[in-house]
C-alpha cells in the first residue's frame, strides 16, 4: 500500500509540474499576442506554427517581425530569468535554511549589479571587443554576486545555524554598500547613467535580444539544471548541516555548488535584465504553502512558477501605460512586498 | 569495533575531553552518563565525525574517522543529536524517507512502514513534523535514524544517541530502549548518552561514567553502580536499592542536604 502510496506521490509531483508547464504556455501565448502592437490571438498561432512548417492561416510580415524578433526573445528572457530567480531563490532558502532569504534580500542582485555596472564601465565599447561583452558582462555579474552571497553566508552562520536576524542586517549591509557603489559608478560614467540606474534597480526586460538567448541559456538554464540535482542534498540540509552530514552529504561540497549554481543563475539574469525583486522569495514559498517541503518539487515547481510569475508581469509592465512600459521591477514589488509583509506577520504569529 | 583512544579536544587551552579511550562492540548497549558539562555531549560529536578530533584517534571497525567520506561513514553509524531543527513544512514520511538519502535499499517504502511502526509513529506520517508535539517529534527523529540502519549488513554497524529520551512520557522512553535491545541482533553496537540511571540500570550492557572531561568509570553494569563512585560523579548522595519485584538495581537520589538549607535563607532574603 506504502508503494502505492509512494508511486501516487510522484505522480502528483508530476501532474503539478505539468499544470504549471500548461499554465506557462498560456501566459507565454497571451504574452506574444498582447501589447502596444496587438496581434489577434489566432494569428499569433498561425506565425508560431508556421514556424514549423504547418499552415494555420494568413498573417501579415509586420505581425510575424514583431512576434518573433521583439516579443519572442524578450518571453524567452523573462522565462530564462523568472525561472532561474524562482530556483535560485528556492535553492538559497534550503540552504541557509531559511524562509526570508532572497537573492535581492541578501545583496545577490545588488552584488551582480555593481559588477556588472563596473565591468560596463571599464570596458570600452569597442566594436572589436563586442564578443568580451556578451560573454564578460554576465560572468563579471556572476563574480559580484558568489562575492556577495558568500560574505552573507560567511556573516550570518554561527555553529553551522544560519541567524535570521544577522543574516537580514548582513544582507542590509550588503545591499547598501553595493548599491552606493553603484551609484559611485555611473557618475563617473557617461550622461545615460541616469536611465541606467533605474534599468539596474528595477529591472527591465525591453533590451532581450535573440543576441542574448543563447548565452542566458547557457549560463542560465546549465546552474538551474545542475541545482535540480541537489534536490535530494537540500532536503537532508533541511534539517540541519550536522544532520546532513550524518547521514553521508558531503555538506562543504553541496554548499559550494549551491553557491556557485545560484550566483550564476541570479548573476547572469542581473546582468541581462537589471535586478528584479520579490520573484525569488514568493515563488517558492507559494509552492511550498501548496504542496509542501519537499526539494524535488521545490526546484522545479519554482522554476516554472517563476517564468510565469515574470512572464506575468511583464505583461502586466507592458500594457499597463500603452505605448509606454513600466519598469517590471515596480510591478513584482508590488505584488511582492505585500506578501513579504503578510510572511513576517505570520512568521512573528507562528513564534509567540 | 567502534575504537576512541586517548581523544583529547580542548576549548581555549581548557580540556573539554581529556584522554578518554572507549571501546564499543556490536551486539552491546553502552550508556554513557555524567553530570552536565561532563563533556559527554562533545565526546559523542568527535565520535559521530562532527568535530574533528586532533589529538586521539577514532576508528570504524578498523577505518580511521578522517579517511572515512561521509558516505561511507553513514553506512557505518547512524546519529540522532539532541535537537534537530526542520524550517520547512515538511511531513513526517518525508522526514523519516531522509535516513535513506545515502543508501540504496531492496525495498525503501517497506523499509520505512516497518520503522515507523517500531517506533510508534505510523500514524503520524502524513502531518506536518514542525506541529508535532516534542515526544512525537523526537520519536520521528529515531525513526529516521533507524531507517539509515535498518536493513540488515554484513558488517557491524554503530547507533550514536545523544538522550534520544529527552522529552519522552515514561512508557515512550521504555519503548526507545527495548527498540535498541533489538537491534543489538542485527549486529549494531549502541552508544547512547542518558540522564535517567535507572534506564542505564535496566537496559545497558555497558556503562561509562564521565566527569569533568574524563572517565570515571567504564565497565558492565555491575561493575560501575556502586554508590559511592555515582556519589563522586554526580555529587549527589545516592542510594542503591534492590527492586522487590524483578531484582535488579534502582538508583535513589535523595535531596541534598545543602539545598534543604538553602531554600530558608532564599526565603529570608
Amino acid at each position: 500500500m506504502i508503494t502505492a502510496l509512494n508511486h501516487t506521490k510522484i505522480q502528483s509531483q508530476n501532474l503539478t509540474l505539468l499544470g504549471f508547464g500548461f499554465v506557462l504556455v498560456l501566459v507565454v501565448l497571451a504574452s506574444l499576442s498582447l501589447g502596444a502592437f496587438s496581434i489577434p490571438f489566432p494569428q499569433t498561432l498561425a506565425i508560431l506554427f508556421d514556424q514549423i512548417g504547418i499552415q494555420l492561416g494568413t498573417f501579415e510580415v509586420q505581425q510575424a517581425n514583431v512576434l518573433l524578433q521583439i516579443r519572442m526573445p524578450r518571453v524567452l528572457m523573462a522565462m530564462l530569468v523568472g525561472g532561474g530567480l524562482g530556483i535560485a531563490g528556492a535553492a538559497l532558502q534550503g540552504m541557509f535554511r531559511n524562509p526570508l532569504v532572497e537573492p535581492g534580500l541578501i545583496g545577490v542582485s545588488t552584488g551582480s549589479a555593481l559588477f556588472a555596472v563596473i565591468f560596463m564601465v571599464l570596458v570600452p565599447t569597442v566594436s572589436s571587443l563586442a564578443w568580451i561583452k556578451t560573454l564578460g558582462l554576465p560572468l563579471f555579474a556572476f563574480i559580484g554576486g558568489l562575492i556577495c552571497v558568500t560574505a552573507v553566508y560567511q556573516l550570518s552562520k554561527s555553529q553551522g545555524r544560519t541567524d535570521t536576524a544577522t543574516l537580514i542586517l548582513a544582507g542590509v549591509a550588503i545591499n547598501a554598500l553595493a548599491a552606493a557603489l553603484i551609484g559611485l559608478v555611473l557618475f563617473f560614467a557617461d550622461d545615460s547613467a541616469l536611465r541606467s540606474f533605474t534599468f539596474w534597480s528595477l529591472g527591465d526586460l525591453g533590451g532581450a535580444t535573440w543576441a542574448k538567448v543563447p548565452v542566458s541559456l547557457m549560463l542560465i538554464g546549465v546552474p538551474s539544471v545542475l541545482l535540480l540535482l541537489n534536490s535530494r542534498q537540500l532536503n537532508a540540509l533541511a534539517l540541519g548541516e550536522q544532520e546532513a552530514f550524518h547521514m553521508g552529504v558531503n555538506v562543504q561540497q553541496v554548499k559550494i555548488r549551491l553557491l556557485i549554481c545560484s550566483a550564476l543563475v541570479v548573476g547572469v539574469g542581473v546582468s541581462m535584465v537589471g535586478m528584479i525583486g520579490f520573484v525569488g522569495l514568493v515563488v517558492p514559498h507559494l509552492i511550498r504553502i501548496l504542496f509542501g517541503a519537499d526539494h524535488r518539487l521545490v526546484l522545479p515547481g519554482s522554476f516554472l512558477l517563476g517564468a510565469i510569475l515574470l512572464n506575468f508581469a511583464d505583461l502586466i509592465a507592458r500594457v499597463i501605460v500603452i505605448p509606454a512600459e513600466m519598469p517590471i521591477g515596480v510591478i513584482t514589488a508590488l505584488l511582492g512586498a505585500p506578501f513579504f509583509i503578510w510572511l513576517i506577520f505570520n512568521l512573528n504569529k507562528s513564534k509567540n | 569495533m567502534l575504537q576512541a583512544s586517548q581523544v583529547h579536544f580542548c576549548i581555549r587551552q581548557r580540556p573539554i575531553v581529556d584522554e578518554v579511550s572507549l571501546e564499543l562492540n556490536p551486539g552491546e548497549i553502552l550508556a554513557v552518563l555524567g553530570p552536565n558539562g561532563a563533556g559527554k555531549s562533545t565526546f559523542f560529536k568527535i565520535l559521530s565525525g562532527e568535530i574533528k578530533c586532533k589529538h586521539g584517534a577514532v576508528g570504524y571497525n578498523g577505518h580511521d574517522i578522517h579517511k572515512l567520506k561521509a558516505r561511507d561513514l553513514a553506512a557505518v553509524r547512524a546519529v540522532m543529536p539532541q535537537h534537530t531543527q526542520v524550517n520547512f513544512p515538511f511531513t513526517v514520511q518525508e522526514v523519516a524517507e531522509l535516513g535513506l538519502i545515502s543508501t540504496k535499499v531492496m525495498q525503501p517504502a517497506k523499509l520505512i512502514q516497518e520503522v515507523l511502526e517500531a517506533t510508534n509513529t505510523s500514524h503520524l506520517k502524513d502531518q506536518v513534523f514542525n506541529h508535532l508535539s516534542g515526544g512525537e517529534k523526537q520519536r520521528v527523529q529515531l525513526a529516521r535514524v533507524l531507517v539509515q540502519i535498518w536493513e540488515t549488513k554484513p558488517f557491524p554497524r554503530y547507533l550514536l544517541l545523544d538522550e534520544p529520551t529527552s522529552s519522552l512520557d515514561i512508557a515512550q522512553q521504555h519503548a526507545v530502549l527495548k527498540i535498541l535491545q533489538t537491534l543489538k541482533s542485527r549486529n549494531i553496537g549502541i552508544l547512547v548518552i542518558l540522564h535517567e540511571l535507572n534506564l542505564a540500570a535496566q537496559y545497558a550492557d555497558k556503562i561509562a561514567l564521565l566527569k569533568n572531561g574524563m572517565i570515571a568509570k567504564a565497565g558492565t553494569v555491575k561493575e560501575v553502580l556502586e554508590e559511592e563512585i555515582l556519589e563522586y560523579v554526580f555529587d549527589h548522595p545516592i542510594q542503591l536499592i534492590q527492586n522487590p519485584v524483578t531484582g535488579g538495581l534502582l538508583i535513589s537520589a535523595t535531596a541534598q542536604a545543602q539545598v534543604q538549607t538553602s531554600i530558608p535563607t532564599f526565603k529570608q532574603a
